[in-house]
Formats: C-alpha cells, sequence, structure tokens
C-alpha cells in the first residue's frame, strides 16, 4: 500500500496492531453503514429507503428466482459476448497501423477520438431507432462504447512493444504470422488483460444504460421497471447485483488471468 | 485510468502540423474523414428522416441550436454539471487518498472498501437512486455524476501519492520541520502530472455519464434536451447534441489537456 512507503517523522504502531486496528476500522465501516441504513430506513418511507433484509430479500430473488434469474443471466451473457467483441474489433483497428502504416490517423486521429467522445446515451437511443428493442440493439450498444477502451489501451501496448525482440524475431523467420503469434501476441498479453479488465468494469458501469433502453431484458431493464413501477428495494438490489457480479468477474477471472500473464 | 493516460502521443504542433497535413497518413485521414461524410449523406437518402438526420439538416439544427438562447441555456447547464461534479470529486477522492496515505489505518478501508465498492457501482445506479432521494434537480444530476468519477480520483491520487519521490521529502524534512509547509512545497507540487490527469479522466469519463444522469434525473441539460427529441422523433437535435459533445470534448482534450500534460510530463520527467 502507499501508506507503507511513506516515511514517518512519528514511531509507526506496532504492525500487529495496526492491522488489527485497520481491519476493525475497514470492517466497522461496513457494520457502520449497514446500522445507519437500517437506522434511516425505520424513519423514512419504504418508497425512498427499503430496510436492508428487504433489499438481501430482492437480491436473493436475482440470484434464485427463475424470471430475475433469467434478467441476470442475460445481462451477464450480453456483458462478456460485448466485452469479447470490442476486445476483438478495438484489437483489430490497433493492429491496422502495424500493417497498413498509412491508417495510423484515421484510427487514432479520426476513429478513436470520434468514439471516445461519443456519448454512451447517444448509442442507446440512435440505436434503439436503428435496430428497434432486441437483444442486438443492447449488445450494439455496449460494444460502440467499449471499442475505444479497448483499442487505446492495446494501441497503448503496441507502442511499448520491445522493437528489438521483434527485430531479433525477424531474423529467425520471414512469416510475419509467426513473429505475431510467437512474439507480438505474447508482449501485448498484459495490455490486452488491462484492456479487458477495464472494458469488463466500464460494461457494467456505464454500458448497461443499453438495457434501459434497447431491450426488454437484463439488469438495466429491471433497473428502469423497479423504478417506474416504485420497487425500490428491487432497484437497490439490482445496484447491488451488479457489484456482486462485478466482484465475482474481478476475482475469479480477471485477477487469476492476471496473475497468469504477469508469470 | 490507463484509459485516458495511455492515449497516443501526437506530433509537434505548429511547423510540424503543417508538415503533417502533406504526410501519407494525414491525407489518408482527410479523405476518411470525407468519405465517411460522404457515406451519412448517402445514407440520409436511403433512409428514414426519423432514423438519420442528414449533415446539410443537422448544420441547420445546429444553427438553429446556437441561436436559440433556451436551447443554449440547456448547454450551459451540462456544463455546469460536469464542471461541478469533477471539482466535487477531485476534492472527495484527493481527500480520501491522503487519508489513507497519511493514517496508514485507515488505508484498508479506504482502499480495500469504499474504493472497490464505489468502482464496481453502476452509474445508472447512482442515476435512479439519486432520482429517488432528491427528486429531479441538478443536486441529482452532480451527485450521480460525482460518485461515478470519485474512484477515479481517488485510484489516480493514490497511484501519485505512492510514487512520490522519497528523497526529495527527506531532503525536505532537513530544511524544515513543518509538515504543513513540506506538504504545500514539495507534496502538492510533485502530485500535479497526476492531479493534471486525474482531471483529464473526469473530464472524458463525465461526459459519458452525464448525459444519462440528466436523461434520468434532470430537467435541464443535454441529456434532458435528448430525452425530448427522443420523444418527439427530432432527431436532427439528437445529431446536433452529439455532434456537440463530439467537438467539445475532442478540442478540450487535443488543444487544452494535451499540450499541458505533455509539458508536465517533460518537466517532471515522466512518459
Amino acid at each position: 500500500m502507499a501508506s507503507a512507503e511513506r516515511a514517518s517523522a512519528t514511531e509507526p504502531p506496532a504492525p500487529l496492531r495496526q492491522r488489527v486496528l485497520s481491519r476493525v476500522l475497514a470492517d466497522g465501516l461496513v457494520i457502520l453503514v449497514i446500522l445507519g441504513w437500517w437506522a434511516m430506513a425505520k424513519s423514512l418511507p419504504a418508497s425512498i429507503l427499503p430496510t436492508p433484509a428487504e433489499v438481501a430479500e430482492q437480491l436473493w430473488l436475482l440470484f434464485t428466482d427463475a424470471t430475475y434469474l433469467g434478467h441476470t443471466a442475460a445481462s451477464v451473457v450480453r456483458v462478456l459476448l460485448s466485452v469479447a467483441l470490442a476486445l476483438l474489433i478495438g484489437g483489430l483497428l490497433a493492429l491496422l497501423p502495424a500493417g497498413v502504416p498509412w491508417a495510423s490517423d484515421i484510427v487514432h486521429r479520426r476513429i478513436q477520438p470520434f468514439l471516445n467522445s461519443f456519448p454512451s446515451i447517444g448509442w442507446a437511443i440512435l440505436a434503439v431507432i436503428w435496430f428497434q428493442v432486441s437483444d442486438f440493439t443492447a449488445i450494439f450498444v455496449q460494444v460502440a462504447i467499449l471499442i475505444p477502451f479497448c483499442l487505446i489501451n492495446i494501441s497503448a501496448g503496441l507502442k511499448e512493444l520491445d522493437r528489438e525482440a521483434i527485430e531479433m524475431g525477424r531474423s529467425f523467420t520471414r512469416s510475419s504470422l509467426k513473429v505475431f503469434l510467437k512474439l507480438t501476441l505474447p508482449l501485448l498479453l498484459p495490455y490486452i488483460v488491462s484492456a479487458l479488465r477495464i472494458a469488463y468494469g466500464v460494461a457494467w458501469k456505464i454500458a448497461i444504460v443499453s438495457e434501459l433502453f434497447g431491450t426488454g431484458t437484463g439488469i438495466g431493464y429491471l433497473m428502469g421497471e423497479a423504478q417506474q413501477s416504485a420497487k425500490p428495494a428491487l432497484l437497490y438490489a439490482c445496484c447491488f447485483a451488479i457489484v456482486l457480479i462485478f466482484f465475482a468477474g474481478e476475482k475469479l477471472v480477471l485477477d487469476p488471468l492476471s496473475r497468469s500473464v504477469r508469470r | 485510468m490507463e484509459v485516458r493516460a495511455a492515449a497516443p502521443g501526437v506530433g509537434a504542433p505548429g511547423i510540424g502540423a503543417l508538415a503533417g497535413i502533406a504526410s501519407r497518413p494525414a491525407l489518408a485521414a482527410h479523405l476518411f474523414t470525407l468519405i465517411a461524410l460522404g457515406a451519412w449523406a448517402f445514407a440520409a437518402t436511403q433512409v428514414p428522416p426519423i432514423a438519420l438526420s442528414g449533415p446539410w439538416t443537422t448544420l441547420k439544427a445546429l444553427w438553429a441550436f446556437v441561436t436559440n438562447p433556451d436551447q443554449l441555456a440547456h448547454m450551459a447547464y451540462s456544463l455546469l454539471h460536469v464542471g461541478v461534479a469533477i471539482v466535487i470529486s477531485f476534492f472527495a477522492g484527493s481527500a480520501l487518498a491522503f487519508l489513507a496515505h497519511y493514517v496508514p489505518v485507515t488505508a484498508l478501508m479506504i482502499h480495500g472498501r469504499i474504493s472497490p465498492f464505489l468502482n464496481a457501482f453502476s452509474g445508472i445506479g447512482w442515476s435512479l437512486l439519486a432520482l429517488l432521494w432528491m427528486g429531479a434537480t441538478h443536486l441529482t444530476v452532480i451527485f450521480s455524476i460525482s460518485m461515478v468519477l470519485i474512484p477515479f480520483a481517488l485510484v489516480n491520487m493514490k497511484e501519485g501519492l505512492a510514487n512520490l519521490d522519497r528523497e526529495l521529502i527527506e531532503m525536505g524534512r532537513s530544511f524544515s520541520r513543518r509538515g504543513l509547509r513540506r506538504f504545500v512545497k514539495l507534496t502538492i507540487p510533485s502530485l500535479y502530472p497526476f492531479m493534471f490527469a486525474t482531471l483529464r479522466i473526469s473530464f472524458g469519463v463525465a461526459w459519458k455519464v452525464a448525459l444519462t444522469a440528466e436523461l434520468i434525473g434532470g430537467g435541464s441539460g443535454f441529456g434532458y434536451l435528448f430525452d425530448l427529441a427522443r420523444q418527439d422523433y427530432r432527431t436532427p437535435i439528437l445529431f446536433v447534441v452529439i455532434l456537440l459533445i463530439i467537438a467539445f470534448v475532442y478540442c478540450t482534450d487535443r488543444f487544452g489537456f494535451e499540450p499541458v500534460q505533455r509539458r508536465l510530463q517533460r518537466h517532471y520527467g515522466l512518459r
């Protein structure tokens, strides 16, 4: 942690004592927030703040009830598919200038800034006008939002590539494909994983907006429904479900992937 | 974070840029722009106007927009929402990062609990909850944008504090015993590149979430205009708003943030 590197003028506390205190503070905050929430929920109308128990019940249903589970699964599948597609398209766009040097400005000075500046809600509304409400619409919007994040990261990786290693590879073989598969791609892997991590995060944080407008299923759709039909417990549960799914993806897939790439 | 920081470098401005116009990639890019404009104009003749507003129609709508004070007021509101949210999130994120740095027992609480939670919370979630709590007000929009931006500021400032030059700080200690003086004269200037990067990232992300927040929880701003245009099928207004945002975000980043960041990176010896 950053704080560990600090050279303090005062005597630092004993490591064990600090660790315990640190843990107490961290977990204490979580307990305090839940207690504060519960106390506030008692004095506020349920339409504004439902109790933690009501939200927990809805959260449980999101992962166990067949109908709700369908919505949850739809969001997960869409996010995974969109991240994969965005990574593929963004990666191809990033690689294009390597093979076609005159296309570098097209990619980095036209396509990238355009996609990067395009408002996410703009994609969502235009896609509904163009393709109506459908799964394709939701995935299209998510992919459009995620592409620039993948493109920027993979382009950064290409810039940082070890030129000498690539040159050396070229002296061993004339096959560009072989150099790409055996050298370029492995060297790019940390950046690809980084792009994957960012795209995954942005998909759940921002791109889920596509489900609010573009489809009749998914957690984003449920959130809109919960808001319109005054079901605040469901709205809160959807928010926490996203947090849980996000963490699960990070801990179960992305972190191990990052570690294996670093090795 | 890395997303914006990793933005590709650009050629030198001025004479270099003039020379670049004649270069092959620049020429190809200009040609691409023309082809894209041509394709847009052609596509607009092939589909109903409700689906696609052509370049000429959009240009006329843009003129009507910029000459209408009511519409311009919405632009000003969006700028206000984004600006205030960036300031709030910058200070809130920085305060949390400083607290974790200078009071190490709070580090786990901040970087192990608050930051991951905020980082995982959905932007629409904040907008819908804020609407529930505060109704359709400016505060709702600013709150939603700020909550999305805080983790970006927190993570970036944490990086900055972790990269502080410890030898410089030690040397400062030998010159002055006043912690506040060292903080103001040494720590803060050392953090300038990270502060700037935080502002740059926040600016980019803010525009991605501001419209959604305004559409869901506000009665003003580009997002609100978007909602009206969507309901009345006024496609040209949608295109005008998108065009204005693209132009604004691109120009601010290209001609405002990028040169300053380059200068800061040169000055502080960063890449």
